[in-house]
């Protein structure tokens, strides 16, 4: 038997490990995208790093953390982290810098310094890219949440392994089912964000 | 942060010697050129000819490996470059219109940076686009991808104009644009350009643009001036064969009395043609559609006039019938002489006329292209 609070907290464990694995992706995804469009090098080796981190089956990276860094939540964090950081890179990066070079050969025609360049001309142009690599990454976030269960990150994971040791149908569900459902609700509330912050020019 | 005003009038623009190379091409060899305040000098030749690069030295996007360039004296390189750039109003042919901002946002950007306040970025830009024909209320809140080309290469020139910039470079500004809507807008530029009262340096390819618009023209060859001077100097006094092939000083023996109307025709295409019955809403649409500025209203059997986009765009009944609002322009048979219908529609102030063939319209003839065909 499961017992609603049991999935609600479940749930709420589950809510925090992923929205804080997202809010760490981005705030570090961000500033490495930014920093290779200026520096051909630097982007040289942030993408090499970040294809190389993607290129390890989720479950594989979920595994080697361990004998690095012990188990618990913040190994899972880590984990989580390091197949979630390239979406958000990548698309950042060709985002800003798959700009009409029209466009920024004007920009730098009327007087705009760089960062203007980058606030009012490339960052507004990227914003499509920038929240499509964030949806991707947070559905890889959502999956392997689940995974990082097994190194005890607590969340929905927990419900569906013991569910599958118990052939337990009942809890792999109501592990499953929320896990879906956060996956929806965050799709359509970034949309709506991404909605706001993009006006309609195009149809 | 507001920048210096760096000059309120251009009183000279001088290059000096100046070059550049690309490894071990020269871009601009040596070039010396002095412009006077209130010129409006064109820049043309082949292409990689040296004319654009010319032109975006003087706003520093390019920077001479040597040579001086002065604007009043003052050497560009010791100036700030963004300071010197939003002095200066620039033209490009891609437009460069940003397609995430309103058309009232992409004007005022560069106002907003210097920290004007709300109130007189709206009115400036309600200014700008009055002044290049776009009825304010009606463009300030669309999106580029809104407007057709020869709208949006209006809102070019309101947004290169928003600082009041003493000087203007315009590099091939009507280049992208079809034949007959180029016209119109050199047409429309010609005039406001008196109203304007600026220094202009206009890159071109159109040797007949370059007649209609310049005081001087500088014809530019492989990396380096070959002549510079007014059009009559030019054809009659060509420096090389390269320059006589460029202005076709064979041409200007050609007599007039001897040319017909159908030597110089613009031909019509079919997507001018708009039903009388049409309204004002729909015809809009469909020229912004189309990306034209005039259409032909036809009643079926044949054409009643022109309306042009501009006018439509101002009327306040917008369910009534195109029919209704057509100005007439005169109509010649292509066999006709050019001089004599010439002389028609300079006695009536007409800028186009309708050619017929069989009494079925099949082109449009524009005295000052015709007459610039002649003169170059």
């Amino acid at each position: 038997m499961v017992t609603l609070e049991s999935i609600l907290s479940h749930t709420a464990d589950h809510l925090v490990l992923v929205v804080m694995t997202l809010i760490i992706s981005i705030c570090i995804s961000m500033p490495l995208a930014f920093g290779s469009l200026y520096n051909k090098r630097f982007g040289y080796v942030v993408t090499k790093f970040a294809n190389l981190a993607q290129a390890v089956p989720s479950f594989a990276v979920v595994a080697l953390v361990v004998p690095l860094m012990g188990i618990g939540f913040y190994p899972a964090v880590v984990a989580i982290l390091l197949r979630a950081l390239l979406p958000i890179i990548k698309n950042t990066y060709i985002g800003l810098s798959t700009v009409d070079p029209s466009m920024l050969d004007y920009a730098d025609g009327i007087g705009l310094n760089e960062w203007q360049i980058l606030r009012y001309v490339r960052l507004p142009n990227a914003y499509p890219a920038i929240f499509a690599g964030i949806k991707f990454a947070f559905i890889l976030i959502n999956s392997i949440a689940i995974l990082t269960a097994y190194i005890g990150s607590g969340g929905l994971g927990e419900l569906i392994f013991q569910g599958l040791v118990a052939f337990n149908n009942e809890k792999i569900l109501a592990g499953a089912i929320p896990a879906i459902l956060i996956a929806i609700a965050f799709d359509i509330i970034f949309t709506r964000i991404e909605r706001k912050l993009t006006p309609h020019y195009r149809k | 942060m507001p920048s210096k005003r760096l000059f309120d009038r251009i009183d000279s623009i001088q290059l000096r010697g100046v070059t550049k190379k690309y490894d071990d091409r020269f871009a601009i060899n040596d070039v010396s050129i002095d412009i006077e305040g209130g010129e409006l000098v064109i820049f043309i030749g082949p292409s990689g000819s040296g004319k654009t690069t010319t032109l975006r030295m003087i706003n520093r996007l390019i920077e001479p490996d040597s040579g001086t360039i002065l604007i009043n004296d003052q050497n560009v390189m010791e100036l700030e470059p963004v300071a010197l750039r939003r002095n200066i109003g620039y033209v490009i042919q891609s437009i460069g219109l940003f397609p995430h901002m309103t058309i009232a946002e992409n004007i005022g950007l560069v106002a907003k940076l210097e920290g004007w306040n709300e109130k007189k970025i709206k009115d400036r830009v309600k200014y700008l686009l009055d002044f290049v024909s776009l009825p304010s209320e009606m463009f300030m809140d669309r999106y580029p991808h809104q407007l057709s080309g020869g709208q949006q290469q209006r809102v070019g020139l309101a947004r290169a104009l928003l600082m009041d910039p003493p000087l203007l470079l315009m590099d091939e500004p009507f280049g992208a644009l079809d034949p007959i809507l180029r016209k119109q807008l050199q047409e429309e530029f010609y005039q406001i350009r008196e109203k304007l009262g600026k220094t202009i340096i206009f890159v071109t390819h159109d040797i007949e643009e370059a007649f209609k618009l310049g005081d001087r023209i500088a014809i530019m060859d492989d990396a380096k001036l070959v002549q510079i001077g007014t059009a009559e100097e030019l054809i009659f006094h060509p420096v090389n064969e390269m320059v006589a092939s460029i202005v076709d000083s064979g041409k200007k023996f050609k007599h007039l009395d001897t040319l017909k109307i159908k030597d110089l025709i613009s031909p019509l295409e079919c997507m001018y043609v708009h039903d009388g019955s049409l309204d004002i809403e729909s015809a809009i649409s469909s020229m912004i559609e189309k990306n034209i500025e005039i259409a032909v209203v036809s009643n079926g059997s044949g054409p009643l006039g022109i309306v042009k986009l501009i006018d439509l765009l101002r009327m306040e009944d917008k369910d009534s019938k195109i029919a209704d609002h057509v100005v007439e322009i005169p109509s010649f048979s292509r066999n006709e002489l050019l001089s004599s219908s010439l002389k028609i529609m300079q006695k009536n102030g007409h800028s186009m006329a309708f050619v017929m063939t069989d009494e079925k319209l099949s082109g449009f003839l524009f005295p000052n292209d015709a007459f610039s065909q002649v003169i170059g």
